[in-house]
This record gives C-alpha cells, structure tokens and sequence, in this order.
C-alpha cells in the first residue's frame, strides 16, 4: 500500500456549543502505520487543536479507544493496512464525550469499583502482615486468568448494546472482573459479590449479544464471565 | 422477590410452557378429528357434542392447560417487565408499571381459570 490515506475524523467540542462535524485529513501511509500514527500525524503537522488521548503506543495501557470504521478499537493496535485508504474515527460510544476523541470514562471507572475488584478476605490481619505466600495450583488459576488480561480499555463497553439502552447496567468490564475475583481461590467474597450483581438493572440484563467478546482486543470473553456468573447465581 | 429468584423462574416457565403448549397442541391437533378442532367448533357450533370438548372436561388436560395459562402469564407479564426497564429507564415509572403487570397477570390467570372451569363444567 502506496500513497496516502484519507482519515475522516470527528470534531466537537460540547463547551464551545458548535455542531459536531466531520473533517477529512491526507495522511502519507507508511509501512507498519497504525491508526494512532495517524491521528497524531495529523496533530503534529495539519490540525494540532485534535483531542486524542494515548499513552504506550503498544496496546497496554488501553487509553487510546476510539470508533474506527464503525468498530470500537485500540488506535494503537490497529494498523491501518487492514483498513483501506479511507478510515473513519470517531469517539468511543456509551461514554460521555469531553472533546473530539476523547472520552469521560468517571462513570465506566466508577463501575469498575462498584463491584469491588479487589481481593476481599475474611482474615484481614493475614491479608495485612501476610506470614505467607497464598499459593495457588494450575487449575486455580486457569479459572481465571484470561480474565485477569484486561487492561479496562472501555472497547467492550461501548460495544454493548445494554448499557446504550439502561445505562444502569455495569457493563461487561465490571462483570468480567467481578468474575475474575469470584472464581480466585484467594478470595472470600464470593457471596457478597454475587450480591451486587442481583439487582433489576444487573447482570440479568445481559442480551448475550456478545459484542463485548468480539472487539475486546486482549482476548478476554466478557460474555462468557456473565454466563458463568448467571450459573453461580441460579444455583445459589 | 429477588431478580435472581424472578429470572429463575422466567427461565422455569419458558420452559414450562414449550412443555405444556406441546402437550395441549399435541391434544388438540392429533387426538381429535380435524373438523372437530377448536376453529371448526367456533364456526360451527350448533349445540352439537364435539370432541374437541372431551379435551377440556378431561382432568388432566384441563390441568395442564391451566399450567399453560399461568406459565404463559408470568413469562409475559415478566417479559413485559424487562422491555419496559430498558425504553423507560426511570424508578417510578416502573414502579407502577410492576403494580399494573401484577394487577393484569392476576385478572388474565382468573378470567383464564374462569373459562378452563366452564369448559371443565360443560356437559
């Protein structure tokens, strides 16, 4: 792939009050260009008033989601030799915008606490001058490990359809990790967490769309954790 | 009740009602001649004894049509429940909207059960 790309970005800012709007910038392509190169080509040498957000560059630190050509994604993980000649960015759904791409994530953060992901342990003086190591088997920890990959990027959240319609429901993020600690040996809150789930807004309003699963770019099944924590209510 | 305890039950009447649906279906279509059906007895009903009629006075039948009934009840009435929590995300409306599918389950189960009892009666 030769030549130049076209990256269709959205532009608003809510305090000015102007309409939203998209502006089209021509980006030279380079080998190995990813979606993220190019929004901060366009910053560093067309339009330096765009408001993007990034930190790694590396798909780690899952600050740079964005709308890409219709698909929650990770702007640094995504190259744009998958993508054609014309790209479309647009902010991350289901979060409140702040200003062009970039996104309030307080309400998916505050969420993510709600469900207490941390480990919960009834001998707290233990926890709190450990004598010990808590040690876990194989098996212990394949329970939950492709859970514990998520590195709260959002993507899914915005990808599911609930939380567009009730936007009371936690969210896929916030039940995954609610899951990844309720199946973790170490920790002692297993009925206290199914308790924050068993509400009229929780995890029954899943539509096990599966949205969440599809654009989660570190391989975690967040619709999978739900169906699981859905078992472990029914069967008390 | 517990959301738990709700969707539970959701899940135990869906499947109550492909049970007892296939059963009262299964009666209705193959146990008894096809121009003595429920629509050729509405159509034609002239005083006359049509078999159709035995599969309501049977006990057993009648029971599991009533199972069907409230099965189909809750499962609606529930159904309802979670469409409306998603278009209307608000506390009070659904407050009331919860009083209201109570108050409309409990007259389509007494107003079903009524007319499972007339038919039961019919002689």
């Amino acid at each position: 792939m030769e030549g130049k790309v076209v990256f269709t970005v959205f532009r608003h800012d809510p305090s000015a009050g102007a309409r939203p709007r998209y502006v089209s910038y021509e980006v030279p392509y380079r080998s190995g260009m990813t979606v993220l190169d190019g929004l901060l080509y366009i910053k560093e040498r067309i339009d330096h008033t765009l408001a993007i957000r990034y930190s790694c560059r590396m798909g780690i630190c899952g600050s740079c989601g964005v709308k890409v050509n219709g698909l929650p994604r990770l702007a640094c993980f995504t190259q744009v030799s998958e993508l054609g000649r014309s790209i479309k960015v647009e902010p991350l759904p289901n979060h409140p915008l702040v200003r062009d791409l970039v996104t309030d994530f307080s309400t998916f953060f505050a969420k993510h606490k709600s469900v207490k992901p941390w480990l919960i342990r009834k001998d707290v003086e233990e926890q709190e001058n450990p004598t010990g190591q808590y040690l876990q088997s194989d098996a212990e920890l394949e329970r939950y490990i492709q859970f514990s990959y998520c590195i709260s990027c959002g993507l899914c959240y915005s990808a599911c359809p609930v939380v567009t319609a009730l936007p009371e429901f936690p969210g896929p993020q916030a039940l995954a990790w609610l899951y990844r600690f309720y199946v973790d040996s170490r920790d002692h809150g297993g009925r206290e967490r199914l308790e924050i789930l068993d509400r009229a807004t929780g995890i029954w309003r899943c539509h096990f769309a599966g949205s969440c699963s599809q654009v989660c770019p570190k391989g975690v099944d967040p619709a999978l954790a739900i169906q699981l924590l859905r078992r472990a209510l029914i069967r008390g | 009740m517990s959301e738990r305890r709700l969707m539970l039950l959701h899940y135990v009447t869906g499947l109550g009602i492909l049970v007892t649906g296939a059963v009262h279906l299964w009666v209705v279509f193959f146990t008894v001649p096809l121009d003595q059906t429920i629509w050729e007895t509405t159509m034609l009903f002239d005083g006359h004894q049509f078999a159709i009629m035995s599969v309501y006075r049977n006990a057993l039948l009648a029971s599991t049509l009533w199972l069907l009934l409230v099965f189909t009840t809750f499962h609606a009435m529930n159904g309802i429940r979670v469409i409306l929590m998603e278009l209307i995300p608000n506390e009070r409306v659904m407050r009331v909207a919860k009083w209201a599918l109570i108050a409309l389950g409990v007259f389509l189960v007494v107003y079903g059960t009524r007319t499972i009892l007339i038919a039961y009666n019919i002689r």
